[in-house]
């Protein structure tokens, strides 16, 4: 179940010391985005998804992996990154799906290519507060900025993303009286 | 196969031993902390439970020699009697005879233990004296010079420390056997456990279709034909062991029948049948309220008061049979009462008068339907409330209940003569016979417990009432719904929602339509395409997307895609809601 993460958490152990965290990176819309390594489960090629009437847009439907169905989310979707004309072209291309779990979830998350391993220590993650918001979207999610040389890294909680107010929107009851 | 009887003895036995291993584990704590409460409580309670399953199994020494403890307890509880260590002597004592009394049952050995009984009848009959000595008779008691007892509990220890030499002989000379760790046949498992192993033997068994299904054309079938049958006796077994008989809960209406008889001034003779009956655990569990909800409403509105009764001839006495029985995958539960019956018109009104139906289908509706609707949410015909049944609340859980398990209910009543609600029950949760069907390319499964049949009709055939759409199958006029329209019923789309597919097909265009029945009511719905029958394993949705109004639950395809499983009563209730409400328009 953790054959990928297990092996490279190994790879870095030299490096980890007591004030370092372990991130998943991976791409949105040209953007890196971290999870931090407990929320993450596994990465698995995306199967094939079985859409769900009646859901978010940004849910793409339910998939089968390893015989446990979950939903699967594209988050680019979710954050509003993507305009609708290439929402069809781009699917294709997220193969991978980046599955997190906690004890209230489990969720495929869609992503472009093979998610990569950070460690990073503390002092480089700064908080996020100090980001303009657009006042409409609640940003609660974002935990941090990961400011290395030359990159960028938003570290988000997952779960907090999952647990937005919209999430009552999940399928039916918003929409009938 | 064991006789009922046998497995009867066996579930007694299993229970005894752990109860009088808890009692043993108790009663050490409580000599430790000899003022703890709720030990005392326990062990009241434990031996109480002991007493009564022995009585109903008819082992007499066990009931009885349980009885004696149970009030000897009781009377520490009361504190009638104090703990000292002698006491504690004597109650381990019995304790043992207990377990080897228990131990009897299985081997039919004799046990002595007449000597301890005598015993500790002493020790209670001391305590029944002492009690009514110090209630009435205080001065006789000093007279007999024990002028000091201060304690009214004093007075019983000194007893029981002069009793005990006399007998201590006697009891030795019984003979108690050194203690034996006894071992149970039956092994208690959380049915937590149970649950992930049918999920295990459900994957194996969608694993199996897999590998089957993709070697089909390899030509070799025959080679899995071990496989299939060892998985499938795999998932039977698994299956069977979920099964308990419905006696375990229909048992427990004795209760609540004589509650809520004795609230209503009632008089009820409660008749079981077929309560050897089997049905899935967790199945008898979610309907459980169901039934007691039906019971009570059945002795509160079905059953008249004993003086009605006379006057209509019947006995003073009202009947209410329970009866459960197995037919082909499915188990019936009938509920039958001999009372006044429904009045099917006051139901009529008061439907009205709810809104639940308009004046026109109120005309309509046969009898059997308006029965129905007192499983309607917010539905009471009973003008008073009282505090058993006729809140308004209560039936609609019943159909709740049986949406859950996939289930329905059928009333048949008959003015003065009773009511019999039969309530049909899949026997197992765990594989679930489903018609495939394709939608808007994709595949989705339909519980075939719901459908009815399968029919094409032309377009032309299909006609417009109101804002929603009919068509004449075998005689009867059903609504159709296209499944399209209904799933794509939160996109923004303007006009109406139920007619927006049929209006762009072509009239000599044919369409498959499943035709369901969901508590008498039928619709039909028009799916892309149908495929053949399967037997599934449904899975629960998991969060985020557990809340769906459309679906029950999920299943793995031979293929390894993933297919919904419609959940027909949501549907039903959703498109006839408006219905049964006259509402104009769809808004969602």
């Amino acid at each position: 179940m953790n054959d990928l993460k297990e092996p490279k958490k190994e790879g870095h152990l030299e490096e980890i010391s007591y004030d370092s965290e372990q991130i998943i990176v991976f791409k949105q819309a040209g953007e890196e985005y971290g999870l931090h390594i407990d929320q993450i489960k596994e990465v698995v090629i995306t199967p094939n998804i079985t859409r769900m009437p009646q859901t978010p847009h940004y849910i793409k439907g339910v998939a089968n992996i390893r015989g446990n169905i979950i939903a699967i989310i594209d988050l680019e979707e979710k954050f509003g990154l993507k305009d609708d004309q290439n929402t069809s072209v781009k699917s294709d291309e997220q193969c991978y799906t980046l599955v997190v779990e906690s004890e209230e979830f489990k969720v495929g998350i869609l992503v472009n290519e093979v998610p990569n391993t950070l460690t990073v220590s503390t002092k480089d993650i700064e908080d996020s507060i100090n980001i303009a918001s657009s006042g409409e979207v609640d940003q609660d999610y974002i935990r941090g900025i990961i400011k290395l040389k030359d990159r960028l890294v938003i570290l988000i909680d997952i779960f907090k993303v999952l647990n937005e107010k919209d999430k009552d929107l999940i399928v039916g009851k918003n929409h009938v009286d | 196969m064991k006789s009922k009887e046998q497995e009867y003895k066996e579930i007694f036995l299993a229970e005894a031993i752990d109860n009088h291993v808890e009692l043993n584990k108790l009663l050490t704590q409580l000599e430790k902390k000899p003022d703890d409460k709720s030990a005392v409580d326990a062990i009241f309670r434990i031996t109480h439970t002991l007493k009564g399953n022995a009585a109903g199994m008819g082992f007499k020494d066990v009931a009885e020699f349980a009885h004696l403890i149970e009030d000897l307890f009781g009377g520490i509880r009361e504190a009638k009697i104090s703990l000292n260590p002698d006491l504690f002597g004597t109650i381990f004592k019995s304790i043992d005879v207990l377990g080897q009394l228990i131990e009897a049952v299985r081997d039919n050995k004799k046990v002595r233990f007449l000597g301890i009984k005598t015993k500790l009848g002493v020790i209670l009959k001391s305590t029944g004296k002492q009690k009514s000595a110090t209630k009435k008779t205080q001065p006789k008691r000093n007279s007999l010079g024990k002028p000091k007892s201060k304690k009214i509990e004093d007075t019983p220890k000194q007893e029981n420390s002069k009793d005990q030499p006399i007998e201590e002989a006697d009891v030795e000379e019984d003979g108690i056997a050194k203690n034996k760790v006894a071992f149970s046949d039956l092994v208690q498992v959380p049915v937590k456990k149970l649950d992930n192993l049918l999920n295990l033997v459900g994957e194996l068994i969608i694993e199996r279709d897999r590998i089957i299904a993709t070697s089909q054309s390899l030509n070799t079938s025959n080679e899995y034909a071990r496989l299939n049958r060892i998985s499938s006796d795999l998932q039977y077994s698994v299956m069977d062991v979920r099964l308990v008989q419905v006696g375990f809960l229909f048992n427990k209406f004795h209760r609540v029948v004589r509650d809520v008889a004795a609230v209503e001034n009632k008089k009820v003779n409660l008749t079981l049948e077929g309560t050897e009956t089997e049905i899935d655990r967790n199945i008898l569990q979610i309907i459980s309220d169901s039934l007691i909800h039906l019971i009570r409403n059945a002795v509160g509105h079905g059953l008249e008061i004993p003086d009605e009764r006379k006057k209509v001839g019947k006995k003073e006495e009202g009947e209410l049979t329970l009866k459960a029985y197995a037919e082909n995958d499915a188990v019936f539960i009938e509920i039958k009462d001999d009372g006044k019956g429904i009045d099917i018109n006051k139901v009529r009104k008061k439907a009205m008068e709810n809104g639940l139906i308009t004046h026109e289908e109120a005309k309509e509706m046969a009898d059997r339907d308006i029965a129905l609707l007192i499983f309607e949410p917010g539905f009471s015909t009973m003008d008073d409330v009282t505090s058993i049944a006729g809140r308004g609340v209560g039936m609609d859980v019943v159909k709740k209940a049986l949406d859950a398990v996939v289930g329905t209910i059928s009333v048949d009543t008959k003015q003065g003569k009773g009511t019999t609600f039969t309530l049909r029950l899949p026997s197992s949760m765990a594989v679930k016979g489903t018609l495939l069907f394709e939608l808007d390319q994709e595949e989705y499964a339909i519980p075939l417990s719901y459908t009815e049949s399968v029919v094409s009709l032309y377009r032309s055939e299909i006609h417009k009432v109101g804002n929603r759409l009919a068509a004449v199958h075998s005689g009867q006029t059903i609504s159709i719904v296209f499944l399209k329209d209904l799933f794509d019923s939160h996109k923004n789309v303007t006009g109406n929602i139920l007619h927006r597919t049929f209006d762009q097909l072509h009239p000599e265009q044919k369409l498959d339509i499943v035709v369901i029945s969901h508590n008498g009511k039928k619709a039909g719905f028009v799916v892309d395409k149908l495929f053949q029958q399967k037997e599934i394993v449904e899975k629960p949705l998991s969060k985020p997307v557990d809340k769906s109004i459309f679906f029950s639950g999920v299943t793995i395809m031979g293929n390894g895609n993933a297919c919904l499983v419609l959940n027909v009563a949501a549907i039903c209730n959703l498109i006839f809601s408006r219905n049964l409400s006259g509402q104009g328009k769809i808004t969602y």
